[in-house]
């Protein structure tokens, strides 16, 4: 498949109508301008990680990946390493998370990325509203520079 | 004493629902619901809204066939403004559409039930999923992703996201065609050639192993619907509706979107929030009749494509008249997806595709819009009426898995009482009652239009009433 390659690929997940779920099409927006001159970096944002992602990951040097976080404090950002599951839960059809998409790239197509990184921003209200909560709003700053940073370091290592 | 089995939720399915299956004093079942059980209302909360944003409203009903959606949508109001759309629109149009069949149908067949036909339906369910096919037929797990990412990635091309793209608007499209996107699209197609070869040919070479689930996975008579061209092959954006009888007689022919009420009612079960279409002469049940692949190869005289023509000549061998089981959508789908990349590989070559024409514009001309398409599953009909104004004032939609009700609960039920006897039962019957569901490839947010968890559950009842088992998942 021509899938195009990109030496930091990142892929946002969230539902812009569920309120802080909405935060991952946010930043991946945010990247499209502020990463746009910037050749190598791939942004792609969906409702849901699904299988067919594999195909972006196992083209991609590097990947960051962006959602909420229902079980992190309302506005906590991290971004911490992810590596692929080794086990696979029993419903994996129409979602998946970060582990076990870079699982499927390995299992698939025996590839995985140098480095996986996973931008969690923890959701203080996920209900069927736009917009943020407060709790996210004072965290979209932090959000945004540590997916900076994160960009800037992995496309400053050697492949 | 008699019980009653629920399987709650139903799994690998699009949408919320669960079957319940109705045991007798003896432990030998006596009926079998399928229960759609999430409930939204689009057509209400529609009221008020300008026509125009009809397509983009009725597209977030679905985040799998939302082009269905935007298409009968969109031609709903342009019944309303009274406009023909320009040439190059359609065709654009139909190949969005058929790029939405490929990857629904990719979901379906790899994601949703290849687990099944490779692994067996009595295989351990913990590996029984996407990584278990990549174990044992890794190029058959490479094959279904390659698909989906292809129709996927035509969505995105043309639409310019991947789901709910706006680009579909009522008059035709917001923007032409590119050059380079139709380059990028065409060199696609050799890999999507090979990888549908790759299914069809594995799929031919298991499908006789499972005989006895074709016997009696939703295996009766019934009526057939489906889109069809003035040459008899099979259309899935524009022509008119037929509907065959069992044994494959035209019942009724070249119906319009704007004839479709006249022709098909919609009955309600106290059991599920999903309607049950019927052909009106007929009544309901009687006049129940299933859509979607295995419909629409039954209606077909040819697919309108050399590859996919070949497949359906072998298709029509499985039966002397329709043919019956709905093991065999699995079979139609594949055909199906061939049809679809060679089509989407004809639009392509359209001298007039790269036009920049793609709009037509009028105001309010009638008070009143029907537009019909084929979505993966089947048939899919909007119907709007709006004031001098243009606002809504009433809508109603038919959908597929409303259209495919009656036969997915006999279907539950035939299965259910070939396999359950004295109130004995594995999961690996559990997963056959299921896997007849998952044959029609329901869409359970489409049927209620309602707002999206995915799973499905089954529970065993007495004929007191009383709740003896459950398989939730």
């Amino acid at each position: 498949m021509n899938t195009p390659s990109a030496r930091c690929l990142i892929l946002a997940c969230g539902n812009t109508l569920r309120e802080d779920d909405g935060i991952g099409p946010f930043l991946a927006s945010w990247a499209e301008e502020q990463f746009a001159n910037i050749p190598g970096v791939r942004i792609l944002a969906s409702h849901q990680w699904t299988p067919e992602l594999a195909l972006e990951i196992v083209a991609a040097e590097t990947v960051i990946f962006i959602d909420c976080a229902v079980n992190a404090a309302p506005g906590a950002v991290s971004a911490t390493p992810v590596i692929a599951a080794e086990q696979m839960p029993r419903l994996m059809t129409h979602h998946l998370d970060a582990t076990c998409l870079l699982a499927l790239a390995r299992e698939y197509y025996e590839a995985t990325p140098r480095e996986s990184v996973l931008l969690s921003i923890g959701a203080g209200s996920i209900e069927l509203r736009e917009g943020f909560s407060d709790a996210i709003l004072a965290a979209i700053p932090q959000a945004q520079r540590t997916l900076e940073t994160t960009v800037r370091r992995l496309l400053s290592k050697r492949p | 004493m008699s019980q009653t089995i629920t399987i709650d939720p139903v799994t690998r399915l699009e949408g919320h629902g669960k079957i319940t299956i109705y045991l007798d004093d003896q432990g030998n079942v006596e009926n079998a619901s399928f229960h759609v059980t999430q409930v939204r209302g689009f057509e209400k909360f529609s009221e008020g809204r300008p026509f125009y944003e009809m397509p983009s409203l009725m597209a977030r009903i679905c985040g799998i066939c939302p082009v269905s959606h935007l298409i009968a949508s969109a031609k709903a109001c342009e019944a309303i403004m009274s406009v023909r759309i320009p040439h190059t629109a359609a065709q654009l149009r139909r190949m969005l559409n058929l790029a939405q069949m490929v990857q629904s149908h990719a979901l379906s067949f790899f994601y949703l039930s290849s687990p099944d036909l490779l692994l067996g339906l009595d295989s351990d369910p913990a590996s029984r999923h996407l990584f278990g096919v990549a174990g044992a037929k890794p190029e058959l797990a490479r094959a279904g992703v390659g698909l989906r990412r292809f129709g996927q990635h035509i969505i995105e091309l043309l639409g310019n996201k991947r789901i709910h793209p706006g680009w579909v608007i009522p008059g035709g499209v917001t923007e032409p065609l590119a050059e380079a996107k139709r380059d990028e699209i065409l060199g696609m197609i050799p890999e999507a050639y090979d990888n549908i070869k790759i299914a069809l040919n594995w799929y031919k070479q298991i499908a006789d192993s499972f005989q006895p689930e074709i016997e009696v996975f939703a295996n009766f008579p019934s009526l057939y619907m489906g889109l069809i061209n003035e040459d008899e092959s099979v259309e899935f954006t524009d022509g008119a509706l037929r509907l065959i009888d069992a044994r494959g007689g035209i019942v009724a022919d070249g119906i319009t979107a704007t004839q479709f009420t006249e022709v098909i009612g919609e009955a309600v079960e106290p059991y599920s929030y999903t309607k049950f279409a019927y052909y009106k002469p007929l009544g309901y049940p009687e006049g129940s009749y299933r859509v979607g692949p295995l419909a629409r190869l039954n209606i077909a005289q040819s697919m309108g494509t050399p590859l996919a023509d070949i497949e359906l000549k072998q298709f029509k061998q499985l039966a002397l008249g329709p043919v019956q089981s709905s093991f065999h959508y699995h079979y139609a789908r594949l055909i199906d997806i061939i049809h679809g990349i060679e089509k989407i590989e004809q639009i392509l070559t359209d001298p007039l595709i790269l036009d920049t024409h793609v709009r037509a514009t009028a105001g309010v001309n009638r008070l009143e819009g029907s537009g019909q398409a084929e979505a993966p599953r089947g048939t899919l009909h909007h119907h709007y009426k709006v004031d001098e104004n243009g606002l809504i004032t009433w809508a109603n939609l038919v959908i597929a898995t409303g259209q495919n009700n009656t036969a997915m609960n006999l279907g539950v039920k035939q299965a259910a009482q070939h396999y359950i006897k004295d109130g004995k039962f594995t999961e690996g019957i559990l997963n056959r009652v299921e896997a007849v569901v998952r044959t029609f490839d329901p869409c359970l947010s489409c049927s209620t239009h309602a707002l999206g968890q995915m799973p499905l559950a089954l529970s065993l009842v007495s004929s007191t009433g009383e709740l003896l088992d459950q398989a939730i998942r």
